[in-house]
């Protein structure tokens, strides 16, 4: 679990009065002030609390941890063409590969496939296109035999690049579909 | 000859008030300003950084030619520095600072000699000075009888990218000046504002096992899932009352867009092509704009959630994948090059639904995200050129262009 804080806005703190020459001018509310301050604090701590919780967990699962990060480097990434989602011809020997580990040795995690794009647009349109890598994967899965009901999906769209050169070697990289197991 | 000139006369008036015909003024015509420092406390430093960011905001207006030396002069002269006798306007300004120190600032509008206009404002700390320059030139703007500029004063609100899969959500001013990061750490991206106050807004965490909404509220700092869903979910947009959303979701790997009643928590599926849908924009009670990829390639679409008939109304370019609608005009992001190996332009353009007339906004780099601000005034969109991302602002009926770099990082989505 990664963690995440969220603070009040420190925006809202500021009360800008702006006020004709002859109008009074309004005071800054120190009151509302101090409390949104503390409400800010109170919002850290929770999040700090969860935190301490999930190092607990993850402790006692590290053994399943290990195991599935070494499944994982042995399911292949599967690449895409420039603003396609239909699988390549040189990528079917690596999904049929895939389907055999996730129907085997990673028979008993389930299996969750992360769509990526390459850096030529961060709108919902690029993550649906990530999307429908994934799925167009989770199809090839299914039809290998492996079960449906096993596989989730998200797209990451161009925010996950394995590597951030502005070459065409490096955008190949990124329109990929990324393998993680989930126990 | 009255019946050419009466032609003539309602041809013009036809156009006149179209955004989608280019408007240029030139810079001459404008009336000069210059900015006259007259502070009494903080150091050279704070009052040049005032003196920038006012004469940025001035700038911004489009309506001035503005004169960026920076002269000082007692807040009480009688009369302008030499060197600005013959401007049109000075605006004069005093910074001063109080037992509390809250930051004050006086200012006054000179006009040959005359004050025209004075007002004063007052902010409990020196760092958010930019609202007050945002202000003094929406007072400004106000008092020279233009089209208001609200959206100045406005909070934008942004997902910046440090790194793979980590990202930060970012409250700052139009112009990136402030920033306040909201939330820390983990992998959120798409934030939306949930009502006009901008005091609560939604966002997509890709954290979870599924991508998951959520709202947080700004005053509080307090989060609540509102919707999860497999593939996608993202918050699209928001109606006038914040009362219903539109949802980018894909519960079976389909990326399809379902309206949300925020009260009922009731969720309606209102497209389901089998290719793409995704980027929901309400276009007034009963229709919804989106990007669709029915024809083959992404295009603009208006769905009627009525009757459910779909018409496509942009009919230029061939991968237009964003878009914003404001009353019948609607801003989109064309990509003007298709090269998979090398660098592609995207740019922004400007259709009006009553009109054919198209025009382009942006002229190189990847323009996109393009948002309307709520008067419609102007557009707000990212912009990545040459390894930088910044915040550009379009003045639509101004035909100028501004943009605000951000220092590091990606900007990934945003809403103003």
């Amino acid at each position: 679990m990664k963690k995440t804080v969220v603070s009040s806005v420190f925006v809202a703190l500021l009360v800008l009065s702006g006020c004709g020459d002859k109008d009074p001018q309004v005071e800054a509310t120190d009151s509302a002030a101090t409390k949104e301050v503390a409400s800010t604090r109170a919002a850290v701590e929770t999040v700090s609390s969860n935190n301490n919780n999930t190092s607990a967990v993850s402790d006692s699962a590290e053994s399943s941890s290990e195991a599935m990060a070494r499944l994982e480097k042995e399911l292949k990434t599967i690449y895409f063409d420039f603003d396609k989602f239909n699988v390549r011809a040189d990528m079917q020997a690596n999904l049929s590969a895939d389907a055999g580990v996730v129907n085997t040795k990673a028979s008993k995690y389930f299996v969750k496939l992360e769509g990526n794009c390459d850096e030529w647009g961060s709108d919902e349109y690029n993550f649906a296109l990530g999307l429908k890598r994934a799925d167009t994967v989770k199809k090839a899965l299914v039809a290998e035999g492996v079960d449906a009901n096993r596989i989730s999906m998200v797209s990451f769209g161009e925010s996950s690049p394995t590597c951030t050169d502005k070459t065409k070697e490096c955008w190949a990289q990124n329109r990929r579909v990324d393998f993680k197991l989930l126990p | 000859m009255k019946i050419i000139i009466s032609i003539l006369l309602i041809i013009a008036s036809l156009f006149a008030n179209d955004a989608t015909i280019d408007v240029v003024k030139k810079a001459d015509s404008l009336p000069g300003i210059a900015v006259e420092d007259s502070s009494i406390s903080y150091d050279q430093t704070f009052r040049g950084k005032f003196f920038k960011a006012l004469v940025a905001d001035l700038n911004v207006l489009s309506i001035f030619n503005v004169d960026r030396n920076y002269r000082t002069v007692a807040y009480d002269a009688s009369s302008v520095s030499v060197e600005n006798k013959d401007i049109n306007y000075v605006l004069r300004y005093k910074l001063s600072e109080d037992n509390n120190r809250a930051l004050n600032v006086e200012i006054k509008l000179i006009s040959k000699d005359n004050i025209v206009f004075s007002k004063n404002y007052k902010v409990n700390s020196s760092d958010i000075y930019m609202f007050v320059s945002h202000t003094i030139a929406f007072d400004i703007n106000e008092f020279m009888g233009e089209a208001s500029v609200e959206w100045m004063k406005r909070k934008v609100i942004f997902s910046k990218m440090i790194s793979p899969q980590k990202s930060e959500l970012v409250i700052s001013d139009y112009t990136l000046t402030y920033q306040h990061v909201i939330v820390k750490g983990g992998f959120n991206v798409f934030p939306k504002w949930a009502n006009k106050e901008q005091s609560a807004f939604y966002y997509s965490s890709l954290d979870d096992k599924k991508p998951t909404l959520k709202y947080v509220d700004t005053k509080t700092g307090k989060s609540q899932v509102v919707k999860s869903s497999d593939g996608m979910m993202i918050c699209s947009d928001v109606n006038e009352d914040g009362t219903k959303l539109l949802l980018t979701m894909a519960p079976k790997g389909q990326p399809d867009i379902y309206l949300y009643d925020v009260n009922t928590k009731n969720t309606k599926m209102l497209t389901n092509y089998g290719g793409i849908d995704v980027g929901g924009q309400f276009l007034g009670k009963d229709n919804v704009v989106f990007v669709s990829d029915r024809l083959g390639y992404p295009n603009i679409f208006s769905l009627n959630m009525n009757s459910g008939s779909v018409e496509q109304v942009v009919h230029y370019g061939k991968s237009n994948a964003a878009c914003s609608v404001f009353g019948k005009y609607i801003v989109y992001k064309a990509r003007e090059t298709s090269d998979s190996f090398g660098n592609n332009t995207f740019n922004l353009h400007l259709v009006s639904t009553e009109t054919d007339s198209i025009r382009r906004l942006t002229a190189v780099g990847v323009n996109e995200f393009p948002r309307f601000s709520v008067d419609g005034d102007a557009i707000i969109f990212i912009k990545n050129y040459q390894s930088q991302s910044s915040i550009g602002i379009i003045r639509l009926n101004h035909n100028k262009n501004y943009l605000f770099p951000l220092k590091s990082g990606k900007i990934q989505a945003m809403d103003w």
